[in-house]
């Protein structure tokens, strides 16, 4: 027994990996566990067709002969998790979606999934538990995101240092493809969302904001063959367009209530597009969207093949997916393989292998913005896109003389050897996760007033990681069961690109930077085409590594009492060398009423209660914290970020525009608690889920704004705490049984989520970053805004006080100004004046899904909901400050397209004027905030279950399943916008959210 | 057992070395303190860091100009509003440029950089013997120029400002601000000083400086030097009305620019050519500039923003339709209205003949004349300094003072003092270089020189001659000031001066950081 113990940690240590990880075995084994425990509520969504729910488990798990971590199961542990994590992968596959978090959106409490876009293959956020930092900018964006685990492999995604560059953030240098968009739903056996510290706790610091555990579908020891494939049709809403007359009128009102002569001063001059009515691109017919929308095809196919024996089998799987936009042509192409091999040479030692690889091709869209952003340049933007189709389709014929490849690459793979003598077993891994992104890209000369453009990315991240886990199961009598585990990470991430781009080729024909070949000429690697000062060369590198130590003890007393206990050690490259370990202990508990009080009574088959309380390291994603005050070779400037010296020679200064660094940073960590209860009562008839939970984030790191007389724009502090509580429920209700001709199911889930902000650094009670305000006690989603009461129609409205005219940060406020509420009573409107109100992410959110049977057809219906959450309508601002933005040549006076389509209320908002320099129409007044709640019908699919019917005729057969969809039918919304769906993390409406598409599809599923 | 013991000890002791190793990475992206300060390349870096954020801190949101050219200056804006606020004095109006203009942090950066090069230099003087005691000398005048110049710089722009002379790493303790008047006799003193350890020249054996400066042989156009120290110091001191000074500063700088120095005044042509006076020569030869932040075309430094060209170039010269900034053709007659001028001039016929593209013989600052927007195409250094109008990348240097600022500076001490002959000469020195056109813009021997009758009264003919040849240099502003200071008869510009409304506002930003801060009482 000791020697036992010995070699476990003799095991550990040698092996010098780490992991709790083996999480995928984790995950599959209480999996199984649930299936066999006699399908709880949550699989009796199949109700209905329940053939289909056995088909599947004969196809996946049950005649599996070698599961490396079948060993693995930890009743005790299982015992601690709630039902509510899992989602079902099987019915997700009716929805054409090609990202993880499409497939999540609505699908388990406690997840809310932001689709900014109908552009497929665009990265999206998702939050558990609401948000954790304030979303200043990606970095944060990115900071908040849960981990993903497929199959015991941690994956890896973009790091936001490519942004540092970049004068424009809105994507990201590279491909910028979502690199969770390589998920094949029909290839995962099941995904489980891990919120609270019981579940994540064994993943560590990268875990702290959640995981979604992914498993795929394992090898089986006889020959399975499936088939899956569905095809069908994206394609987009009507609009109405608007043209040059439209926009003229619009603006002729402010004219005409505020000018006598049509101009605003004698400086003015009408922009030119609109100047002349005659000029039919822009005054003729508007019908652009005949080339900017469109129907497209999309479809995906995907098989696998499983066979061997008991001591050897395997699962290979192949699948090709294309998805599309709906506007500018926008597709997503991708193909998945994948290969699984079990071994087990010995009855004791098994050993298991995966690889998958995957590509994703990305034909984004082709918006100015986004195009001119990449370029970093702006050319004369006084002429927007005309809509007259014609012209239009002049514009997009340009880009055929150029490309945009758009490339990316993921590969994940695993090894994995596991010993099993009995009560003690030792499970060593090796996990890889690579992604590498290629974007190669030409713009010809008709772009961009005769200047080309040439950029090539290459980037990747890479994650690699060992894992070593040893268990010891010691049952000390019937009741008393214990489950020793000690484990070990070692976890290594890298990310790095190369980029350049190159102005002004000297021709279209050549579209890449060649370079002079001749070794023995004087040019030798030059550029051919481009000159040498006009190639911009960047390459850059972060690297971090963790380490990990844990031990846990679970304990179970008669099956009814479950306690574990965990202690960790978490060690970052990414903290300074004085504060490098983090130390920090969970503990869990459950209690199974149903054995305890209603053992003999049927009609409840479970009952329980789950609790658990602890503390985990956050980690730091950024190498630059961990050095103390440092030095940067930045010296740029807004605009030119990228000024690579000071004449020809680097400089060393200190990070004045990143903040200062100090030393005596210390982790971040989150608290966490919660206490969950699950039932399945009245014969299995209802199902009820209820878990309240409470995440405290506590001293993170927040660059206070401060030392401006030193230099710096802010100071790097620990000392920010946000606390999330809430409520995730599912309740799930057999309305009418299975065993009735017709059957109906029916399962809400819902999040109620309250975000506060508990603590700043220094005991600051509150501090404005930007637009925003972070105030102590308010939530940090909330929008910092002036409440606007209407209008001044006159000079003499505007209230007077102690012989002074109400005022603007000074500006005297005169006729056409808005009456912006006073509200500390100083007569004078300031930040002081703004409050904060509303919140960007919802403060409700779920979704509702009903399943209908008749005989062997069935029908789902699937909604989707968030309540309570608030967007600033961006677009409407902009469109009303035009006579601001259309002087101002940045990137914010950039005219797409879709300018010319009619979105929005213009009635609601009164007509200021756009000349005052008090800015009326800026966007940070409650003017443009509006509800942005919705209900979206996101999912109705028919389907017949063609088995039995054709069993007799093929008798291999295992399951033969039609269906047919239409996804997003339609939205309930008050937003006067085009989709409250469509805006990003920030809250703000640019209006660049390209449409979800409506889909049509029908598809099979074939297992033999 | 005891075995097992003592080996699982040693594993446990190769896992945690181990450990400790993996967990110390490099970072790549920044340097933290322990691999900095040792080397000589450590401290070339850290001066260069200093020069480089005084050029970031003029050129952010082209700040140079838009405080000292289009405030209630020579310029109209077309369309942007934020400048259009700007030349009307609007300077607390809602644009987010105003409000970055309005912080000074960006010149608190450079007197941050300069403080730690004060305090850390020694260290690579004691590890580096590479590092030499008289390029330590030379390093520090410099830095210690730069943080004068910056606290002059903002001083300018704010008035009273917060005196930091310390980086206080760390325990960054806010500060009130200080007055103007101490702070400028300090800038003035340490300026002296840093002039005093100054070479002529660098990397050109001047007595001060032997040997190659940091190993390279060309350093034109690139720092500070003892010339340039003084010419900043005659605009200290003519700022704070120190006319005896401004003399004393300005004889140094013109009685040693030929013998100790290389310099000469710049013809009209080289001041207006793409790859003229302003054009950064990698060759060297910018050598006139003589205190300039160049953005040099070869070493990728020319930008999109940051420049006079991104606000006053458009069509014609460049691909873009509407100037940011222009001057008005009324503007522009009653300006250059004196004969003979090279810079702009008009026939009877009412023809331009100094078109700066166009024009045959002598280009001037103008062109696109009889366009709805004349453009101020004065200094157009694009790209390579070549006449390609389709990319809109400048390299034009940020100048602030050549020799011809030095001229008549002394001229306007002069006139202050009322040594009107000595005046008059300097001005005619300057004017030799402007006025040698014909009515035809075509370059004459001879020049028309000063006289009351044509250029109006000494003072009013300095200033308008200051107004004409420093155009789009980031100086009307200041010199306006002065002016109104010396003739004392525009009550309304007087009042805006004494109320404080010649100051920027100071941007809420600052004043929430740091509650020691009033706002400038004409902002209130």
């Amino acid at each position: 027994m000791r020697i036992i113990a010995i070699i476990t940690f003799l095991g550990v240590l040698c092996t010098t990996t780490y992991s709790y990880g083996n999480t995928a075995m984790y995950a599959r084994a209480s999996n199984r566990i649930i299936i066999k425990g006699g399908a709880p509520l949550k699989y009796a969504r199949k109700i209905g067709r329940d053939t289909v729910a056995k088909a599947k488990k004969d196809t996946t798990t049950s005649d599996s002969a070698i599961v490396v971590t079948a060993s693995f199961k930890n009743a005790i542990a299982t015992r601690l998790q709630s039902f509510t994590n899992n989602v079902d992968p099987d019915k997700l596959t009716s929805y054409p979606a090609v990202s993880l978090q499409q497939y999540l959106k609505g699908q388990a409490a406690g997840v809310y999934v932001n689709e900014s876009t109908g552009e497929p293959g665009t990265v999206q956020n998702m939050f558990i538990h609401g948000t954790s930092q304030p979303l200043l900018s990606a970095r944060e964006a990115y900071s908040t995101q849960p981990l993903v685990i497929l199959d015991g492999v941690e994956l890896v995604a973009d790091h936001p240092f490519g942004f540092d560059i970049q004068q424009y953030k809105q994507n990201e240098i590279g491909p910028a493809t979502n690199t969770l968009a390589f998920v094949n739903m029909a290839n995962i056996e099941s995904m489980q969302v891990l919120k609270g510290l019981e579940g994540t706790g064994i993943y560590g610091p990268k875990a702290a904001n959640g995981v979604i555990l992914l498993t795929s579908k394992g090898a089986s020891k006889k020959r399975r063959i499936t088939f899956d494939s569905y095809a069908g049709v994206a394609t987009p809403q009507s609009v109405t367009t608007i043209n040059g007359q439209f926009e003229s009128n619009f603006r002729k009102q402010f004219y005409n209530k505020y000018t006598a002569t049509g101009s605003f001063s004698n400086l003015d001059s009408y922009p030119l597009f609109l100047s002349d009515s005659l000029n039919n691109a822009f005054y003729g017919p508007s019908n652009w969207n005949d080339l900017y929308y469109g129907s497209q095809a999309i479809f995906g196919v995907n098989a696998s093949i499983s066979g061997g024996d008991e001591r050897a089998n395997f699962n290979f799987q192949l699948g090709d997916t294309k998805s599309g936009g709906v506007a500018d042509k926008t597709a997503l192409t991708r193909y998945n393989a994948r290969f699984l091999l079990n071994m087990k040479p010995l009855n004791w030692f098994t050993f298991s292998a995966m690889v998958t690889a995957n590509q994703l091709l990305r034909d984004g869209n082709k918006n100015v913005r986004d195009r001119l952003e990449q370029i970093n340049y702006l050319p004369d933007l006084s002429t927007p896109l005309a809509p007259n189709k014609d012209v239009y389709s002049d514009y997009l014929s340009q880009f055929t003389k150029g490309f945009d490849k758009n490339k990316t690459n993921l590969f994940a793979g695993y090894v994995k050897a596991a010993i099993d003598l009995g009560n003690f077993k030792f499970v060593t891994s090796y996990n890889v996760d690579y992604n590498e992104g290629y974007r190669d890209i030409f713009y010809p000369r008709t772009l961009l007033q005769t200047t080309n453009y040439a950029s090539d990315y290459f980037g990747y991240n890479i994650r690699t990681a060992v894992n070593n886990l040893a268990t010891y199961d010691y049952k000390l009598n019937d009741d008393n069961k214990f489950n020793f585990s000690l484990g070990n990470t070692f976890e290594y991430d890298t990310y790095r690109y190369t980029y350049d781009y190159a102005y002004k080729g000297s021709t279209d024909f050549i579209k890449i930077n060649l370079l002079n070949s001749d070794p023995n000429n004087v040019n030798y690697l030059t550029s051919q085409v481009f000159q040498s000062q006009l190639i911009y060369k960047f390459l850059d590198k972060t690297k971090n590594t963790q380490v990990a130590f844990y031990g846990k003890a679970d304990y179970s007393f008669k099956d009814k009492y479950s306690l574990s206990a965990m202690l960790r050690a978490d060690a970052s490259s990414n903290q300074q060398p004085t504060n490098r370990w983090f130390y920090s202990p969970i503990f869990s508990a459950g209690w199974d009423l149903k054995k305890e009080f209603f053992a003999e009574k049927n009609d409840v088959s479970a009952l329980k209660l789950q609790a658990s309380a602890g503390r985990m390291g956050r980690y730091e994603n950024f190498d630059n914290y961990a050095q103390g005050p440092q030095y940067t070779a930045f010296i740029g400037y807004a605009g030119n970020l990228i000024t690579p010296g000071y004449s020809g020679l680097s400089t060393m200064t200190r990070p004045y525009t990143a903040g200062y660094v100090p030393y005596g940073l210390k982790w971040a960590y989150t608290d966490q608690a919660s206490l969950g209860l699950d039932a399945e009562v009245l014969n299995k008839r209802l199902y009820l889920s209820l878990n309240g939970y409470y995440k405290h984030d506590k001293n993170m790191l927040l660059g206070i704004p401060s030392a401006a007389e030193y230099g710096y724009t802010s100071v790097i502090q620990n000392g920010m705490a946000v606390r999330n509580t809430g409520l995730d429920a599912v309740i799930s209700g057999v309305i009418l049984p299975s065993e009735n001709k017709f059957s109906w199911r029916s399962s809400l889930n819902v999040n109620l989520n309250h975000n506060v902000l508990t603590a700043l650094p220094g005991g600051l009670q509150q501090v404005a970053i930007g637009d925003k305000l972070l105030k102590v006690g308010s939530a940090v989603d909330s929008y910092w805004l002036l409440t606007n009461q209407g209008i001044y129609n006159t000079d003499a409205e505007v209230p007077v006080a102690g012989g002074k005219t109400m005022a603007y940060n000074g500006i005297t406020l005169k006729t056409g100004d808005p009456k912006w509420k006073d509200i500390n009573g100083d007569n004078e409107i300031t930040n002081a004046d703004k409050t904060l109100q509303g919140h960007a992410l919802p403060t409700v959110s779920g979704g509702w899904s009903n399943d209908f049977a008749y005989k062997k057809w069935s029908l789902n219906l699937d909604f989707y909901y968030n309540l309570g959450r608030k967007v600033l309508n961006q677009e409407m601002a902009n469109r009303f400050d035009f006579y601001n933005l259309d002087g101002a040549n940045n990137i914010s006076s950039v005219k797409e397209i879709f300018y010319w389509e009619k979105r929005g209320d213009y009635s609601k908002y009164p007509i200021y004027n756009p000349a005052s320099s008090v800015d009326p129409y800026q966007v940070n007044q409650d003017l443009f905030l509006e509800n942005a709640s919705f209900i979206k019908l996101r999912t109705v699919s028919l389907g017949y279950d063609l088995t039995e019917s054709l069993k007799k005729k093929i008798p291999s057969l295992h399951r033969f399943y039609i269906y047919a969809s239409v996804n997003n039918v339609f939205t309930l919304t008050k937003y006067t916008g085009p989709d409250p769906e469509l805006v990003d993390y920030t809250g703000y409406d640019n209006g660049y959210g390209m449409q979800i598409p409506r889909t049509y599809l029908v598809g099979v599923k074939l297992d033999f | 057992m005891k075995k097992i013991i003592l080996l699982s000890l040693i594993f446990f002791t190769l896992v945690a070395d181990s450990c400790k190793k993996a967990l110390n990475v490099t970072p790549t992206r920044v340097v933290n303190e322990t691999n900095t300060w040792n080397t000589i390349e450590d401290a070339r870096a850290a001066i260069m860091g200093v020069y480089g954020l005084t050029r970031s801190a003029l050129a952010e949101n082209n700040g140079h100009w838009i405080y000292g050219d289009v405030r209630m200056g020579n310029f109209a804006s077309p369309n942007r509003q934020d400048l259009k606020a700007v030349i009307s004095n609007n300077l607390n109006a809602e644009y987010p440029v105003l409000n970055e203009l309005s912080n000074w942090r960006r010149f608190y950066a450079i007197i941050n950089a300069a403080n730690i090069f004060m305090e850390r230099i020694h260290e690579i003087k004691e590890k580096d013997a590479r590092y030499t005691a008289n390029n330590m000398t030379v390093d520090l005048a410099q830095v210690k120029f730069l943080r004068a110049f910056a606290y002059f710089y903002m001083i300018r722009i704010w008035g009273d400002v917060p005196f930091i002379t310390s980086s206080r790493e760390g325990t960054f303790e806010n500060q009130p601000r200080s007055d103007q008047g101490a702070l400028l006799n300090y800038v003035q003193t340490q300026m002296e000083e840093a002039a005093t350890d100054m070479p002529y020249e660098y990397s050109r054996n001047d007595l001060q400086q032997p040997g190659l400066y940091y190993s390279r042989g060309n350093w034109s156009g690139i720092l500070i030097k003892k010339l340039g120290a003084y010419a900043i110091l005659a605009q200290v001191a003519a700022w704070e009305g120190k006319y005896t000074d401004v003399i004393r500063y300005t004889q140094k700088v013109l009685s040693e620019y030929t013998t100790r120095d290389d310099l000469s005044l710049t013809g009209t042509n080289t001041l207006t050519a793409s790859n003229g006076f302003f054009y950064n020569n990698t060759s060297g030869g910018n050598d006139n500039q003589l205190f300039a932040f160049g953005f040099g075309w070869n070493d990728q430094e020319a930008a999109f923003t940051g420049n006079i060209e991104s606000l006053a170039l458009a069509a014609p010269v460049v691909n873009k339709n509407i100037p940011d900034i222009y001057v008005p053709k009324d503007s522009i007659l009653s300006i250059f209205k004196e004969p003979g001028d090279g810079r702009f001039n008009v026939d009877t016929s009412g023809v331009t003949h100094s078109d700066a593209l166009n024009a045959p013989n002598v280009k001037g600052y103008f062109t696109n004349f009889l366009g709805k927007y004349p453009i101020f195409a004065k200094i157009k250094c694009i790209m390579g300094g070549g006449i390609d109008n389709s990319f809109r990348l400048f390299s034009s240097a940020i100048v602030l003072t050549r020799l011809e600022d030095v001229y008549l500076l002394r001229a306007e001490a002069y006139a202050v003092l009322g040594e009107n002959d000595l005046a008059i000469a300097d001005l005619n020195t300057v004017r030799q270089e402007r006025y040698n056109v014909d009515d035809h813009g075509l370059s004459q021997n001879d020049y028309v020189a000063y006289s009351a009758g044509s250029s109006g009264p000494l003072v009013d003919a300095i200033f308008r001659e200051r107004q004409k040849e420093f155009m789009g240099e980031g100086d009307h502003w200041y010199d306006k000031i002065r002016m109104e200071k010396i003739k004392q008869s525009n009550p309304q510009f007087l009042q805006l001066i004494s109320s404080g409304g010649i100051y920027w506002p100071i941007s809420r930003d600052i004043l929430a950081q740091n509650p020691l801060l009033t706002q400038n009482s004409y902002w209130k």
